[in-house]
């Protein structure tokens, strides 16, 4: 009986609860604009995408505001913990997106000074806010580093406002794009410089040729633009002058689909990161590949060890017997 | 006392429910694979891909199911080492050994051998893998 009781009180209690959770949740509030903030206040987004390879930029567009009528905005500076390489700036134009999509510049300051690692726009222009491009190239001294900015803005009623991006971790891998090779010329590739020899600049450094560019339009087979290292197959080297001392085995083998947009002009989606060289085993590949396609590529590791390789065939021109290629390169 | 009844009934049908979860209806095999009556044992198809994941052959393959063999003619100065061998099988069979990654077909004097083993686990067919490089 007692139990019984215990009991229906719980209910009634249960019962009590919803009925008011039931009407206090209908229960609207009148929206009301929120007040816009009137203090100088700023925000970044970075802009660029991938892995950050030295040569290539980090691009950050800054923007920055002051409440109507309180003031101008005098200067927008940017500190990196790296000072950038020659090239590095900011834009003293402000960027907005008109009707059609197009980013349109509108002057706001002088052109940008960097000293060191600060780069700085002194504003002319009487404006409370602005959206500055920030194009950050990343220095060689800065590989396997990682890199912090600040962004900060001052305005004319003596406020200051500052903002931290990053870190952001600097590839160690190299990049070298639209290498011309030629076959029978042109056609010697050293992975360690990151170049094309030509004969004789092969014969006169033989140890320096990993790999050698040919064309053969073999008929019943498809060997067409092949890339094979001086110690592969006579039946691979297809009567390819080997120079005198190269004896490079290096192993290469045939990638499709990885088409890096970094060395692809841009194009596609796909980046190769120092993660994938890392990670790679091309310890059974063999020491030639045959029939590349342009948009295909090759991962590499030289026969010392040191280095491996990406190589993305950018075009093919099979009248010419050439190809462009272009290259990333991790040192490990 | 209504109570009483309800505590003990609850837990009752929560036994109930487990014990019934668990009961096997259909018999599976060792890789947990549903085992059936089918019979037919067989390949349907048969790909193989170089390392860059692209074809490797040149032309369809010849698969003989009364011969159990598959002939594919791949590519010259294809990597014989680093082949991916992709096999279309016939409804509810299966294949050992099982296909895990890159294999080695480069002996051509020993060519690979795999089997398929009908849907009800009873029929069991070696099937021979014989490659042959294009030549010019």
């Amino acid at each position: 009986m007692n139990r019984n009781i215990k009991y229906n009180g719980l209910l009634s209690c249960i019962g009590v609860w919803a009925l008011l959770f039931l009407f206090t949740a209908c229960d609207e509030k009148e929206y009301a604009i929120p007040a816009a903030k009137t203090e100088l206040q700023n925000d970044v987004i970075k802009r660029s995408l991938g892995p950050n390879v030295a040569g290539l930029d980090i691009e950050f567009a800054y923007a920055m505001a002051l409440g109507y009528g309180k003031g101008k905005i005098t200067r927008a500076t940017v500190e990196a913990s790296i000072p950038g390489a020659p090239g590095t700036y900011m834009d003293h134009r402000s960027y907005h997106t008109n009707s059609s999509g197009i980013d349109v510049g509108i002057e706001v300051g002088m052109p940008s000074a960097t000293e060191g690692g600060r780069t700085t726009v002194n504003f002319t222009a009487d404006t409370a806010a602005a959206t500055l491009r920030y194009f950050y190239i990343i220095p060689e001294e800065a590989k396997g580093k990682s890199v912090t900015f600040t962004f900060s803005a001052e305005a004319s009623t003596g406020e200051k406002v500052s903002y931290s991006m990053g870190p952001y971790e600097i590839a160690k891998m190299d990049m070298k794009r639209l290498l011309t090779v030629v076959d029978s010329s042109a056609c010697y590739i050293s992975i360690a410089d990151m170049a094309v020899l030509t004969p004789e600049q092969a014969a006169a450094n033989p140890q320096k040729v990993d790999l050698i560019y040919l064309y053969r339009n073999v008929p019943n087979i498809m060997f067409n633009h092949s890339m094979v290292s001086p110690t592969t197959n006579a039946e691979y080297l297809r009567g390819a002058v080997i120079p005198s001392g190269a004896s490079n085995n290096t192993k290469i083998r045939k990638e499709w689909n990885v088409r890096d947009r970094h060395l692809a002009d841009l194009q596609f989606g796909i980046y190769v990161d120092d993660l994938d060289f890392e990670k790679l085993d091309v310890s059974q590949a063999p020491n030639y590949a045959l029939n590349l396609r342009a948009e295909s590529g090759a991962w590499v590791e030289t026969a010392d060890g040191k280095y491996r390789a990406y190589i993305y065939i950018n075009s093919v021109n099979n009248n010419n017997k050439s190809a462009v290629i272009s290259m990333k390169r991790y040192a490990l | 006392m209504r109570f009483r009844k309800i505590k003990i009934f609850i837990p009752l049908l929560i036994f109930v429910l487990i014990g019934n979860s668990c009961k096997e209806n259909f018999p599976v095999d060792e890789d947990g694979l549903l085992i059936t009556d089918r019979a037919e044992c067989y390949v349907s198809n048969f790909e193989l891909l170089g390392s860059d994941f692209q074809t490797v052959r040149t032309k369809n393959p010849v698969i003989d199911t009364v011969a159990q063999t598959i002939d594919v003619e791949v590519f010259y100065g294809t990597d014989l080492k680093n082949l991916y061998p992709q096999f279309t099988l016939v409804t509810d069979a299966k294949l050992d050994p099982k296909i895990t990654g890159f294999t080695d077909f480069s002996d051509l004097a020993n060519p690979r051998v795999y089997s398929v083993i009908s849907g009800n686990r009873k029929v069991r067919k070696p099937y021979t893998v014989r490659i042959t490089v294009q030549q010019p």
